[in-house]
């Protein structure tokens, strides 16, 4: 019993980690999470319109990419693009395996992202489409203007869980092999780990994830809840009598 | 000689009413019809919902639509400004013609205001913002100029206090009202309301009513779909009652609905009254 509690919570081990994960680690898997995160809103809002279009042609690639997408396991897709594309003479990060981290992460992510975008953009009654282009609104800016943000109000709580998988597919990272500097938090854990045979290193490096994903979900719904009551407007007691029809324009 | 008060007289002119004689001069554009609709014609897939519908609006006129549901009132409106796009025949508002494959849709929808039973307002916008949506971003007007114009059109339609309200902080008729200014801010030559008042509780239904009837009473076209037949004896110039894809009836508003001519007019006027 005492060797198990030992295994996980060593406080020397975790001590002499702590530095580590703290700076580097947590730096990079930032780096690599927030990356892919804003990669992955942007491509999945473009799949989404496209998704939405009323062209055959213009819905099928999209419908391919987000099915590959979704459908590849995380761990192949990122050893496809972080060893393959380097592999075959692609370099656009050099020797720095964190872009293609980034890339591939949110490469996934903008899949995902399309799906749940296009529930919610098409969740907006279609009498907002109606009155956007009634009044001389293009489909592209009606689109813009009226249906997107309130298509993203409908799913926010829905991309938090899509941020957390995010964060937690910074890891695979580790595959790509890092350098000095390079580390992200399961890296610097998992050299630590290998070395001393302990798992606390590991520990630490969980509670590190834990403490970005959980206030993560506490942040969007908070993000939420202020949206949806949108700024706040006077009393309306008063505004709430009977008012003359149409007084003199 | 009398001149009507508010017009300039013509002292210079010894014989004035020439100047009134129609046959002087071509008809002004002004006196073609505001609306033309020949002949309009919309499938679903194998039914035909319109089956050959053809009506004129003459400018300041307010056309009620009647018709029992189903009878293709809400399409044949949506297809006056292309909202739905017709299988046949031509729509003409003002000079343009809509059914024309080159038409510039958006250019000519900002002619045409429409109102829906559901308001449809924008859900994340506060009324102010409704309103000025489109006049930023379709006229491109400046953002303080645009507001000030969308803060006159709510304070004329009695919605001044509530420029800063979201849709969801609004009843039914002060959203429906709003959506009506919003249309109002654009300027339009035509209005066309599908069932403004059919989502309403009975007592917001009145000050919606009055709205459309000081609309009407200041010379706006007007195409109105409605279920209130008090309305259309009040406010309409011209009724015609929709049965089956077709204008079944269209007359003179009084005329038509004092004394209905067919049976079938008759039978739905003792329903909906
Ligand atoms: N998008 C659509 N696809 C298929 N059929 C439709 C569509 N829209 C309307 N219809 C059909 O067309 C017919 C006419 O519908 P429309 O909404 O124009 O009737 P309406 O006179 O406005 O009725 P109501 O008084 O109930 O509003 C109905 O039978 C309806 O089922
Ligand atoms: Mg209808």
């Amino acid at each position: 019993m005492h060797d198990f509690f030992h295994t996980f919570f060593d406080w020397s081990e975790i001590a002499g980690v702590l530095p580590s994960l703290l700076g580097e680690g947590l730096r990079n898997t930032l780096l690599i999470a927030v990356l892919a995160i804003l990669f992955g809103l942007s491509g999945g809002m473009l799949l989404a319109v496209l998704l939405l279009s009323r062209k055959r042609l213009v819905r099928l690639p999209a419908r391919i990419y987000v099915d590959v997408f979704r459908g590849l396991p995380a761990i192949v897709t990122v050893s496809l693009i972080g060893l393959g594309l380097p592999a075959a003479g692609i370099r656009p990060f050099g020797r720095s395996p964190l872009g293609y981290a980034v890339v591939a992460v949110g490469l996934i992510s903008a899949a995902y992202c399309a799906e749940i975008f296009r529930a919610g953009i098409q969740a907006v009654p279609a009498g907002q489409m109606q009155a956007g282009r009634s009044l001389g609104m293009s489909y592209l800016k009606t689109m813009r203007l009226v249906i997107v943000p309130q298509g993203v109000r409908n799913v926010l709580p829905a991309l938090t869980g899509q941020f957390i998988v995010d964060v937690k597919e910074s890891s695979l990272v580790y595959l790509l092999g890092l350098g000095a500097g390079q580390r992200e938090l399961y890296f610097i854990a998992q050299e630590r780990q290998a070395a001393s045979y302990n798992a606390s290193a590991l520990v630490a490096a969980g509670l590190c994830y834990l403490a970005i994903t959980i206030p993560l979900t506490y942040l969007v719904n908070w993000l939420d809840r202020r949206m949806r009551e949108g700024r706040p407007v006077r009393s309306g007691a008063e505004d709430l009598r009977p008012e003359p029809a149409l007084a003199e324009g | 000689m009398t001149t009507m008060p508010g017009r300039p007289a013509f002292p210079d002119e010894p014989f004035p009413t020439d100047r009134l004689r129609p046959t002087s001069r071509p008809a002004p554009a002004h006196f073609s019809p505001a609306i033309s609709v020949r002949d309009l014609r919309k499938s679903y897939g194998r039914t035909e919902v319109l089956r050959g519908v053809t009506f004129d609006v003459t400018p300041s006129e307010v056309l009620c639509v009647l018709g029992p549901s189903g009878s293709g009132k809400s399409t044949m409106l949506k297809c006056l400004n292309l909202l739905e796009k017709p299988t046949a025949g031509s729509i003409v508002v003002g000079d343009v013609t809509l059914t024309d494959p080159d038409v510039d849709i958006d250019a000519a929808r900002t002619r045409i205001g429409m109102v829906f039973q559901h308001f449809n307002l924008f859900g994340h916008l506060t009324a102010l913002d409704n309103v000025t949506l489109a006049l930023r971003h379709v006229k491109r007007i400046p953002k303080a100029e645009a507001e000030q114009i969308g803060r006159a059109q709510l304070e004329r339609l009695g919605l001044g206090q509530l420029a800063g309200h979201r849709p969801a902080n609004l009843s039914g008729g002060q959203q429906q009202r709003v959506a009506i200014a919003r249309s109002l801010a654009m300027r339009p030559e035509v209005m066309l309301f599908d069932e403004a008042t059919s989502a309403l509780d009975p007592e917001l239904v009145k000050e919606v009513l009055a709205v459309m009837r000081e609309l009407a009473g200041s010379g706006m076209t007007m195409v109105v779909v409605t279920h209130e037949i008090g309305f259309a004896r009040e406010a309409a110039d011209r009724v015609i009652f929709m049965d089956e894809g077709l204008i079944a009836e269209d007359g003179e508003a009084r005329a038509l609905l004092d004394d209905p001519p067919s049976a079938r007019f008759r039978e739905f006027l003792a329903q909906v009254l």
